[in-house]
């Protein structure tokens, strides 16, 4: 199966990777429209754009969050994504089965039944999952949110990020271990 | 960045106040402009930017620029997703033919520091380019031009030392280009591991070869040795016997087109720990060469170290002398010639460096076009030309200028800035800065990964595929089927708009004659 692998010696911090997911999982796949007009800026926390992300979708402007993240340590850098394990922790650590390997091998989510426990989380040996605010399953419970992770872009050939990146910093290839 | 409180430094625009000893800093010579409707806030550019030019504030949620810290080397405008950024020159003083923007800032800079200006790639004033002012011939009627895609067309050639007559070749160590396209000596240190690692694959592709520059072989090269020419210069940099027998040849540097008679100078900063290792010296010193080579002070002495290297070689490589080209070259290369050296380098005043004293890099020596006629012209009036081989460096742009340069004498030709901006160089001139935003002339940690190997041997090598292409089409159009035919072929070139001393100087006739 072919994956996501970053290679950090090319990474050169342009966070590109993380725009192009957003694009990829918005509506309108369109670069300026996915910023300004299907969604108020609100992933960032240093931004004054931050509102309360059950606020934006209330009224309709939640845009995608990107679910791949450059992390920076130092001067290396590396995009971190869901690496579709083989046999994932996060998916034993489910506790109600919303997490799943598909028949292709990758893990998704049903985003109907994940209830936001936050086992995935805990469980992930790479740190690649992290919370969608802008949707919550279960009512009346503070917001939790839903599990968000890398789908591999099942529209495309190459996923987004890979297609993105000017250094080859991430490259989509069959790789023995997963 | 000095304008502003240390506290608003990076975050905020803060009130900015003239400084009377940053003057020139007061004057912005670029503009970024941004288009806000398409801004994503992204911050690609605010990371991409090593020269604090544009910085995120949170509070306006907007991006801001430092207009001053610009320096138009455009890596924001061509990372930007949404093509938002635009830079356009700014600051414009009263027009004035005497006294230009960048002579006025060059006074500002100088009164603000009272310092040497220093700069980095070549002479960008505006000389005559006789590259310019000399057409090619083509064939008419009178004789076929040949087609290089259906008759075989010869760019081999071989260079260093010829015999004179029929000898064994063990004796003559010649170099083998498979186009007589070399890149230039560039040191690990001026640019990044990764540009001199596709220099030295794009070399091994192509059949040709790459230059270590002053700064050493690096062990991560020493693979490709027999594609590297290694250098040996006044500080004698990374310099041992091992070296010596790594490279296919033996360079010593006496001069550098851009610096003619000053040494080659690494600034503190860009000395990291591999280059440290790599040229022998303390991470983070300065790495000053001297101005001569203290033990040539004549041709007597440089005929010592030839052999000496020579000896070091076991006559096994063939050993090359780089000059500037400068007054009186034909003597002086004559001499080089005489004193046992296989191969002579010419280097015109519009080479680049890494780092180089504004006013000598635009105020010394001569065009290389005029340097390679006349030491060809001396060498085979005096019956040696054939014991060198003739290299022009500095201001090659384009394979219509390699042509022009072989016609004129020249063996082959080294190019180093049309190598770098092939693999991003906007010619920016901030090469002495250290932090090269496209990961060219900078080793710093964040920055050097912004130019991976493979793309810069890719696209290296697509550069010497298309000249090469293209010199075969030359070739091809004057009737020529072999780059042995075009060498010193001066009769397939003529001169327009020049003065018959400047006619006379390259050897060439008016266009029309």
């Amino acid at each position: 199966m072919r994956r996501v692998y970053p290679r950090e010696d090319r990474c050169i911090n342009c966070h590109l990777c993380e725009v192009a997911c957003i694009v990829e999982h918005s509506k309108s796949k369109h670069v300026i429209d996915a910023f300004h007009v299907e969604g108020l800026r609100f992933n960032r926390e240093d931004s004054r754009d931050v509102i309360d992300p059950v606020e934006a979708l209330a009224i309709g402007r939640a845009k995608p969050l990107n679910r791949t993240r450059v992390d920076v340590v130092d001067s290396v850098f590396v995009s971190t994504n869901c690496r579709h394990c083989a046999e994932p922790d996060c998916v034993l650590a489910c506790k109600n089965g919303s997490l799943y390997v598909n028949h292709d091998g990758r893990v998704l989510v049903d985003e109907d039944k994940c209830v936001g426990c936050w086992m995935c989380v805990m469980a992930c040996r790479y740190g690649a999952i992290q919370r969608n605010p802008t949707r919550q399953n279960v009512p009346d419970v503070a917001n939790n949110g839903i599990n968000l992770h890398c789908d591999l872009c099942p529209d495309r050939d190459v996923p987004a990020c890979v297609w993105v990146c000017p250094t080859n910093a991430l490259v989509f290839e069959d790789r023995e271990v997963a | 960045m000095e304008y502003y409180e240390e506290q608003d430094r990076l975050t905020t625009l803060g009130l900015r106040r003239t400084r009377k000893d940053d003057w020139h800093h007061g004057f912005p010579e670029y503009k970024v402009e941004r288009d806000d409707d398409r801004c994503i806030r992204c911050l690609v550019c605010v990371r991409q930017c090593p020269y604090e030019a544009t910085f995120y504030d949170p509070e306006r949620g907007r991006v801001y620029n430092r207009d001053e810290n610009c320096v138009n080397c455009r890596r924001c405008e061509m990372m930007c997703p949404t093509n938002a950024i635009e830079i356009r020159p700014w600051g414009a003083f009263r027009d004035n033919g005497n006294w230009k923007k960048g002579t006025i800032r060059a006074v500002y800079k100088q009164a603000d520091t009272g310092a040497v200006n220093l700069t980095g790639l070549g002479n960008d004033a505006e000389y005559v380019s006789y590259f310019d002012r000399m057409v090619l011939d083509a064939s008419q009627v009178t004789n076929p031009s040949i087609d290089p895609l259906r008759e075989p067309m010869e760019l081999r050639t071989f260079i260093g030392r010829k015999p004179e007559k029929w000898t064994d070749p063990e004796e003559y160590p010649n170099l083998r280009c498979e186009v007589p396209i070399i890149f230039a000596p560039m040191s690990f240190g001026a640019i990044s591991l990764n540009f001199q690692k596709g220099l030295a694959r794009a070399a091994r592709e192509m059949g040709t070869y790459f230059n270590t520059g002053e700064g050493g072989l690096h062990p991560d090269l020493r693979d490709f040795g027999q594609n590297a020419m290694v250098q040996v210069a006044s500080g004698r940099f990374g310099v041992d016997l091992n070296y010596l027998n790594q490279g296919a040849a033996v360079e010593i540097k006496i001069g550098q087109g851009a610096k003619p008679g000053i040494g080659g100078h690494l600034p503190g900063e860009k000395v990291t720990v591999e280059v440290s290792r790599t040229r022998m010296i303390p991470e983070g010193s300065d790495a000053i060469s001297p101005a001569p080579q203290h033990d040539i002070y004549s041709i007597e002495d440089l005929r010592l170290l030839i052999y000496a290297l020579k000896e070091a070689t076991e006559y096994r490589k063939p050993v090359s002398v780089k000059i500037a080209a400068v007054h009186n070259v034909a003597a002086i290369a004559s001499g080089i010639a005489r004193a046992g050296a296989d191969i002579v380098v010419l280097d015109g005043f519009r080479g680049g460096t890494g780092a180089a004293p504004t006013i000598i890099r635009n105020h010394v020596g001569i065009p290389v076009e005029v340097a390679i006629a006349q030491v060809d012209q001396r060498l085979r009036d005096e019956g040696i030309r054939h014991e060198v081989s003739l290299i022009a460096a500095g201001g090659i742009r384009s394979s219509g200028d390699v042509v022009k340069a072989l016609a004129l004498g020249a063996d082959a030709v080294y190019i180093a800035t049309a190598a770098m901006i092939a693999v991003g160089c906007t010619v920016c001139q901030q090469c002495h800065r250290g932090r090269c935003a496209w990961g060219i002339t900078t080793n710093r940690a964040d920055l050097a990964p912004r130019l991976p190997v493979d793309i810069a041997a890719e696209r290296l090598a697509n550069l010497i595929d298309g000249w090469a292409h293209e010199i075969k089409e030359m070739l091809g159009m004057m009737g020529l089927n072999s780059i042995e035919s075009l060498r010193g072929n001066r009769l397939k070139l003529r001169g327009v708009g020049m003065t018959q001393v400047e006619l006379d100087t390259l050897g060439i006739s008016q266009a029309g004659r």
